[in-house]
Order: structure tokens, then sequence, then C-alpha cells
């Protein structure tokens, strides 16, 4: 079996400032780690991990949009009751918000999954056609030109966001 | 791997041993020849990060069931070939 275990300590070179990283052996995973990488490579858990955070963030957003978009009138209630009032209004549109994007980013995160698994290569096509469905999927209420519409739009903004983080990866 | 098979009846313990050697090496050959081509074919070369994705993983499944496959078919046609041990 090929094992590269020689262990190369880091040669410090005379009068230099910086530290110098040292060359570690190369570690096989153990059944435990290759176990826990099992666990992310599975879809469901996966898609369910992405609605959870989608949701938080969701959430996140629909406080702050909520807190900005608040009608003060001064005459018609006191102060305590505006201030409930703008409370159930951040909450309405705040839980309204987290659904959406729960829901946004499962399905996305399920969709690029599945699609990367059964053609086993890693490509921009994957994030292209996980948009698409999920573009498709949330408009899919206006009708099939809706549909089309949102699947189009999406998927443009995913592959460009995409292409946004590898620049910088 | 595989629990050891016991020596049969009139073969010497070198020769045994020659054969285990023999044995061995071709293990050895099959895990460097199949790990080598799945990563030739499964593995894109501008390395992104360090670990491998799941595309890469399927990959990997697929082509190791491949190859262990034909491997197996391969040899039993092989041996199927040979004379009837005396």
């Amino acid at each position: 079996m090929s094992n590269d275990s020689s262990a190369e300590p880091a040669a410090g070179s005379s009068g230099s400032n910086e530290s110098v990283t040292k060359i570690e052996p190369i570690r096989m995973p153990t059944i435990e780690e290759m176990r826990a990488q099992e666990v992310w490579n599975n879809c469901a858990v996966k898609s369910v991990a992405s609605g959870v955070m989608g949701g938080g963030l969701g959430l996140m957003m629909g406080l702050f949009m909520g807190a900005l978009d608040n009608p003060i009138m001064h005459d018609t209630m006191t102060g305590r009751q505006q201030f409930v009032y703008t409370a159930k209004q951040m909450g309405q549109r705040s839980w309204s918000s987290c659904k959406t994007f729960a829901v946004m980013g499962l399905v996305y995160s399920a969709a690029e999954c599945i699609v990367e698994k059964a053609r086993a290569k890693h490509d921009i096509i994957n994030t292209a056609v996980a948009g698409c469905v999920t573009g498709g999927a949330m408009s899919a209420r206006g009708g099939p030109k809706a549909a089309c519409m949102g699947c189009v739009g999406f998927a443009t903004f995913s592959v460009l966001i995409e292409k946004f983080f590898d620049r910088h990866t | 791997m595989a629990a050891p098979s016991p020596i049969p009846a009139g073969i010497s313990k070198e020769q045994a041993f020659s054969m285990a050697q023999t044995e061995m090496e071709y293990r050895v050959e099959l895990f460097n020849k199949l790990a080598q081509t799945c990563f030739v074919k499964c593995v894109d070369k501008r390395y992104k990060e360090n670990e491998l994705n799941m595309g890469e993983n399927s990959c990997i499944d697929r082509c190791v069931s491949k190859y262990w496959q034909v491997n197996g078919m391969v040899g039993q046609l092989l041996s199927a070939g040979k004379p009837p041990p005396q």
C-alpha cells in the first residue's frame, strides 16, 4: 500500500524571521472520522441543515425589515400600544420571511445534492439546475410562465453567487 | 481482508510462503492500480479544496465498485481456463 509516512522536520533557513510551516506526515482518516464525514454526505441531513440555516437568516432579515418598516402613528395610539403593534408586525414579518428562506434553502440544497450525486461530477451545472428547481418551485403558484421566469432568474443568481465565492477561495 | 485459508495438504511450508508472498504482491499491485485509476478518473486536477466533495465521492464509489467487479470477473475467467489441480 502506498503510504507516505515520512516526517520532514521544518528546516529553518538561517536568518529568516517568519515562522516556517512544519510539514506533518499524512494521516489516514480513522473509522470514526469517516463515519462523521458520511453523516454530512447524506442528502437529507445536508438539506435539513441548510433549511435551518436559511430559516435563521430569514428570521434575522425579517426582524430587521419589520423594524424598519413601521408607520409611526402618534395620534391614534399611545406609546405602549405602538410598541406592541410594532412588535407584532415585526414578528409576523420575520416568521413569514423565515418560512420562505427555510424552504428556499431546503429545496436548493436538496436539489444540488441529488443532482451532484447522480452526475458524480462537481460542476457549475449542478448549481444552475438546483437554482432553476428552487426558483421554479417557489414561483410555481403564478403559473408556468412565472415558474419559468423564476427558474431562469434564480439559476442566474446562484451561478453568479457561486462564481463570486469561487474567485475568493 | 479475507480470513486466512488453511494450507492444502501436500504443499511444503516454503511453497505456501512463496504463494502467500505472490498473493500479497498481487494485492498491493491491485490496490495501487485501483487508487491510481480512480484518482485520475474522478478527481479534478485543479485542487480547490482539500476534502472530497460529493460528486467526487460518488464517482469514487462507482469507480471502485466497477473496478472490483471487473477484476473479479476477469479473475474467474482466467482461473476457469486453467486445468484442474491433480
